[in-house]
């Protein structure tokens, strides 16, 4: 998200745009990363439980999360051409759940959403709020065919901090010691 | 879904359901981590700044360029179908939980680890069907935790006759 704490509301979606697999990406994707039969040869596919080449869940999450990453870009290009300053996402800590629903199979079109489910400020990053949300994908015919839950860090505009804290965010953002300190497990 | 009819000349000669247990465990081979895979795997999937620029890199939160965390979690489970999944009759994946990125992959860093089967449960809906969780536990090179996730996975159980018997079948 490129916008502040302050201006996610709990509850709102967001729209993440769609994408079409074609046969010549799932399997690529397989072979780098997920080279099980059905994701790769279309005549052996025929022969599994799904009756046809299927994409590996992991490839229809990935292109959720770039299909987000695109949204988070168009939008902070937009605040900024308007003469705003976006927000700032951190890292996302992971991801609670992941369950593939539906195969995706080629030439299926996918359409991605993003729901806000919770937020809080961050006890173990001052300045920061803890983001709940919710992703899935839905193909043309109106089945979904994955959700999502994970936790991501979006920077509040006006945290109220206690002088502990800002002297916790100054040793944080120094080269060397903050790298440091930063990459302990986060919530 | 229609109802499944899987081939099991595809899948007759892979372990089965009933030949795994709880506890086993597979050391993964290890894979490194190069600036260009880096950059092929963020220019698909994650197009941040930070994982497709080494100045903006530098500047980010982490430092240095890292992998995004997807690649990271789909250079594991490779490695885990190479090591142990594609010698299984899989059904395919169902899904995972509780997955963790505890400490970035910088580009150069190698990673490895251990997966273990933490639960084997049959189906209730498909008597075919085994759910298999399996624990993975990422590492780099030096030793320190990167990922952790429960990834569940179908596993086909042996058609019915072979279930009176556990008894590895010798095919000659």
């Amino acid at each position: 998200m490129t916008r502040w704490y302050e201006d996610i509301d709990v509850g709102s979606e967001f729209p993440l745009g769609e994408h079409t697999f074609t046969t010549g990406e799932i399997k690529r994707f397989a072979k780098s990363y997920d080279p099980q039969y059905f994701h790769l040869d279309g005549a052996l596919a025929a022969q599994s439980q799904f009756g046809g080449l299927v994409a590996s869940g992991w490839h229809t999450a990935s292109m959720g999360h770039r299909k987000m990453v695109d949204t988070i870009m168009a939008e902070a290009d937009q605040i900024r051409a308007t003469g705003g300053v976006p927000g700032e996402a951190g890292p996302s800590p992971g991801i609670d759940k992941m369950d593939f629903l539906a195969p995706v199979r080629p030439d299926d079109t996918i359409s991605y959403r993003l729901l806000v489910r919770a937020k809080r400020p961050s006890k173990s990053l001052p300045g920061w709020g803890v983001m709940t949300y919710f992703m899935d994908g839905t193909n043309q015919d109106g089945v979904t065919v994955y959700t999502q839950e994970f936790v991501a860090f979006n920077r509040i505009r006006r945290p109220n901090l206690t002088l502990g804290q800002r002297v916790g965010m100054f040793i944080a953002a120094l080269p060397i010691v903050g790298p440091m300190i930063r990459t302990r497990r986060l919530r | 879904m229609s109802e499944p009819a899987p081939s099991y000349e595809i899948l007759q000669d892979r372990r089965h359901f009933e030949d795994l247990s709880e506890g086993e465990a597979v050391v993964l081979a290890t894979a490194k981590i190069s600036k260009e895979m880096i950059f092929e795997f963020a220019r698909q999937f994650d197009p941040l700044p930070f994982h497709l620029d080494e100045a903006a890199a530098k500047k980010s939160l982490l430092g240095g360029l890292a992998a995004s965390g997807w690649q990271t979690a789909a250079i594991s489970l490779r490695l885990f179908v190479d090591g142990f999944l594609g010698e299984l009759a899989s059904l395919g994946g169902l899904g995972f939980s509780n997955l963790k990125w505890l400490r970035p992959v910088m580009a150069g860093d190698t990673i490895g680890g251990r997966v273990t089967i933490s639960n084997l449960k049959p189906s209730r809906t498909r008597r075919g069907w085994g759910i298999v969780t399996f624990d993975f536990d990422i590492r780099n090179q030096n030793n320190q935790p990167v990922m952790t996730m429960c990834l569940t996975n179908l596993v086909a159980r042996r058609p019915a006759p072979a279930l009176q018997d556990p008894t590895p079948q010798d095919p000659t």
